[in-house]
């Protein structure tokens, strides 16, 4: 081999390399629009996207993976969390976290309220993109206990077999589970999941309330002076809380704002009536 | 020093030294805020500590390779430069380009886009000075007729690193598509063009400091520059998974960046071999540190971290973690800032007469805290990485938790940064304890390198 030859070797090899690396990228724009829903992207999620670049949120946070490493990955966070409670975290995180406890927090951005609505619009038009369902699992902001694991013993022993897209601890499901089962799968599953605010362990409050032993206190909620919906039974109580979560809310700062809980209320609609009796079931068997 | 233009390379190191020194400062600083809790929350945020930091580091290599290219090409094309006025114009616009962009970052001026936070005027000034240097390098080369492999090699670099700064201007609606782009600089560069660059300091540095033979050399620069290519052009898909592209992009992206650590290794061996066949004949040991140092820790950095998170499949669970940041580190400092230091180490002793051609005893602490830092820094962020992404990614513990549970690893890593600092602190005091003395020098090095050859080959 002479200069020459290796010299044609370096050209022929770029090129040709360069070459196909054009065509797949023409091939892709024929497919962006329908991967990434561009018919969706409105001017209130192009300014949303200028509203994130304009205070620099990616280098602190990651969206679809790619930013700094000091903050939660923001690529689902709009199927983790309502619109009314990223408001509400938007115009002051340090009402939701304590910085003593998990050493970092986010500082205020002093975003006006259009561009919170827009950056929200824009978070969800990204947690909708087609990206080979990356994260392969939820990537939660906190919680301290492994989801899944918090079985009893019986269902722990059942575990031993599990499926590749749980977690550890979890089961496989399938549709001849007893409803409780089936309603403790869908607590992690459905979308917005509520364990990205909810624990079952005792009195890990994060975004929302622990429900550790809610079938109980159901019926202590409905039985109060300040009770404000309709329920009369703690199965009710907990349908209610699903379906309508502004119907009563639990007192708490990062609760609520103005009576209206920061709860999604999209799991009437989006929920079929077995999902949702499942889940009251779970959750009337954590007394 | 042969030709006294070479002198303006001076002030272009004695830039990049200052910025490298300031970069660590804003690193340090971003380090401790993951320890936490942050007194300077509303006034040195994480995110304006990080831009400067990795900002810093762009603007001080890339100060670097201007540097020495400006004190190679006289070398090769055996000339005086074209302009030495230019090349201080330029150094200046450079400068004040730099000073404004960190200064206006303290205020959140900049695009929030990863890396390309630069504002538009400074995009634009980052353009001109690029294009000023190009024509001055151009007309120098044009002037003396004589134009060397090694020289082109480089050049290609630098012209390819330029051209591909123009995705960095344009901006799209979709945010996705805008990613995509975004890969076509930063991927291109360090994966693609600046090897170029790498390649062809390190030829030349091969072929002074062994006095290996130039067409052998030059013959095996080209073979590596395809390899670069051929792997690193379409590996660009590997920063694809997960945007929001066609699913092809998977296992092609997969294959090929895993054969880019092929160049590398090449490189390394090309390095090795040269060294091994010619002897070490140049009395400057210390620049030969670095130029091995620097193909042997792109090979570790780039190479091995990078082929370890490169597989779709394990990119899936590693994917935007502390695993990113560590083979971020180890590469971008065995690439691109052990090269400089290289050029540094190897021009210096003709430039500061006052100092020993074999290296100073500081200058050799400086490099063995140096690399034996940014390794314990490499480890630190990869079992942080581990940890995050077990905690994290595999069992389902919140974001915040798992930070908590690695805090001992952001421990390390402190440690182990100020021991790298410590060595970067030596090699910056070592660069300017000793006067710059603009004197001409006899050719001893070339007539070195025939003597090796002879020697070599007996
Ligand atoms: C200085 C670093 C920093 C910057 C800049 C930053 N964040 Fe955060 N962010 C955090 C941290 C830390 C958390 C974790 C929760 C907390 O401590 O408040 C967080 C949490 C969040 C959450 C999740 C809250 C939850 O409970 O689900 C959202 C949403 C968010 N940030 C959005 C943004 C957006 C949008 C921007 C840009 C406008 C931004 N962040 C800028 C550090 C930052
Ligand atoms: C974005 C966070 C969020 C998500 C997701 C979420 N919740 Fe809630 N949830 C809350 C908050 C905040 C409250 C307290 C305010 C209120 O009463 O609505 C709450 C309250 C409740 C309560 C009443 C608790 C009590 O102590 O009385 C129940 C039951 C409940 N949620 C069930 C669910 C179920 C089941 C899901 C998933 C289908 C879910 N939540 C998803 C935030 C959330
Ligand atoms: C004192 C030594 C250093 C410390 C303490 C340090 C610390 C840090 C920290 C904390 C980050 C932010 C990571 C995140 O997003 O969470 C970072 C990013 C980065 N640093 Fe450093 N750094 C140091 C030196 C260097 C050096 C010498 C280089 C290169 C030669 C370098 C290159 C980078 C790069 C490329 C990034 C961006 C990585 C990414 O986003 O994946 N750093 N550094
Ligand atoms: C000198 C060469 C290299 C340098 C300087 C370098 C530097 C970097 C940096 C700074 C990042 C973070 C970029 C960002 O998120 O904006 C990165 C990401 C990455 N690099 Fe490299 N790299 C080099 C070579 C390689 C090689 C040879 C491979 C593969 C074999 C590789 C594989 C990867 C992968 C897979 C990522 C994405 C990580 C993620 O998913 O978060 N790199 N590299
Ligand atoms: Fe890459």
């Amino acid at each position: 081999m002479n200069k020459k030859q290796t010299r044609f070797f370096a050209f022929a090899a770029s090129g040709v390399a360069a070459l196909a690396f054009i065509g797949m990228t023409l091939h892709s724009h024929t497919r962006f629009g329908e991967l990434t829903n561009a018919q969706n992207i409105t001017p209130a999620v192009v300014h949303g996207k200028d509203v994130w670049h304009k205070y620099n949120c990616i280098n602190c946070h990651t969206l679809f993976g790619e930013g700094a490493y000091y903050a939660p990955d923001l690529t689902k966070i709009t199927q983790h969390r309502g619109a009314a409670y990223l408001q509400a975290y938007m115009r002051d995180p340090s009402k939701f976290y304590d910085e003593n406890r998990h050493r970092r927090l986010m500082p205020k951005q002093d975003l006006s309220e259009q561009e919170i609505t827009d950056l929200i619009l824009f978070l969800d038009w990204v947690s909708k993109v087609d990206n080979q369902n990356w994260p392969p699992r939820p990537i939660l902001v906190v919680g301290a206990s492994i989801p899944g694991s918090d079985f009893s013993a019986q269902q722990q022993t059942a575990n031993a077999i599990q499926g590749g897209a749980q977690p550890p601890g979890a089961r496989p499901v399938n549709p001849d589970l007893n409803p409780i089962a089936l309603g403790q799968a869908l607590f992690r599953k459905v979308a917005p999941a509520c364990v990205a605010c909810h624990s079952v362990a005792d009195g890990v409050n994060m975004a929302g309330p622990s429900l550790a032993g809610i079938g109980a206190r159901a019926k202590e909620r409905i039985a109060a002076a300040e009770y404000t919906g309709q329920a009369k039974d703690a199965a009710a109580y907990i349908r209610e809380s699903i379906e309508k979560p502004s119907a009563y809310v639990v007192p708490g700062a990062m609760y609520s704002a103005n009576g209206q809980s920061f709860m999604p209320t999209t799991y009437a609609k989006d929920l079929k009536p077995e999902q949702i009796e499942q889940l009251v079931a779970y959750l009337s068997s954590l007394e | 020093m042969r030709y006294r233009s070479q002198e303006v390379a001076y002030w272009y190191f004695a830039v990049a030294m200052l910025l490298f020194g300031l970069q660590l400062v804003f690193g340090l600083l971003a380090a401790t805020k993951y320890l936490g809790p942050d007194p300077l929350l509303y006034i040195l945020p994480f995110d304006v500590a990080k831009v400067i930091h990795t900002n810093l580091l762009i603007v001080w290599v890339l100060t670097g390779f201007m540097g020495a290219t400006y004190w190679m090409v006289p070398d090769e094309s055996r000339t005086e430069l074209y302009s030495v006025k230019l090349a201080y114009a330029q150094l200046g616009l450079w400068v004040l380009m730099g000073v404004t962009a960190v200064i206006g970052y303290f205020f959140r001026y900049g695009t929030g886009n990863k890396l390309l936070e630069q504002p538009l005027p400074h995009k634009i000034a980052i353009v001109v000075v690029m294009l000023m240097f190009l024509y001055n390098i151009g007309m120098t080369i044009r002037k003396s007729g004589r134009f060397t492999t090694t020289e082109g090699v480089l050049l290609g670099g630098l012209g390819l690193a330029a051209v591909l700064y123009v995705p960095a201007l344009l901006e799209f609606e979709n945010y996705s598509i805008s990613i995509f782009y975004r890969w076509w600089t930063i991927h291109l560069w360090v994966e693609g063009v600046w090897e170029m660059i790498q390649g062809g300091f390190l030829a030349y540095l091969l072929i002074r400091l062994s006095g290996a033979d130039r067409e052998v050399m030059e013959k095996w620069l080209y073979v590596i520059v395809g390899l670069v290519f051929i792997a690193g052009i379409i590996g660009t898909a590997h920063h694809y998974y997960w945007v929001g592209v066609p699913s092809y992009w998977l296992p092609i992206g997969g294959i090929f960046s895993a054969l880019e650590p092929l160049a590398l290794l090449g490189m390394a061996v090309y390095a090795y071999t040269a060294m091994r066949r010619a002897g070490l004949s140049h009395p400057n040991t210390l620049a030969l540190h670095w130029t091995l140092g620097s193909a042997v820790f792109t090979l570790f950095g780039a190479g091995v971290l990078g082929l370890a998170h490169t597989w779709p499949s394990v990119n899936k669970w590693t994917h935007g973690t502390l695993i990113t940041a560590m083979h971020g580190h180890a590469a971008f400092y065995g690439a691109y800032a052990m090269i400089v230091m290289a050029m540094i180490t190897y021009a210096l002793p003709s430039i500061t007469p006052g100092r020993r051609e074999g290296g100073t005893a500081l200058g050799y602490w400086a490099f063995w805290l140096q690399v034996g830092g940014m390794f314990g820094m490499t480890m630190a962020f990869a079992a942080a990485g581990i940890g995050q992404v077990y905690l994290e990614r595999i069992l389902g513990l919140g974001y915040l938790d798992a930070q908590l549970k690695i805090q001992v690893h952001f421990l390390m890593l402190l440690a182990t940064a100020t021991v790298f600092s410590t060595g970067v602190g030596m090699f910056v005091w070592d660069f300017f304890r000793f006067r710059p003395k603009f004197e001409l020098a006899a050719d001893a090095d070339d007539a070195r390198a025939a003597n090796a050859i002879a020697a070599g080959s007996a």
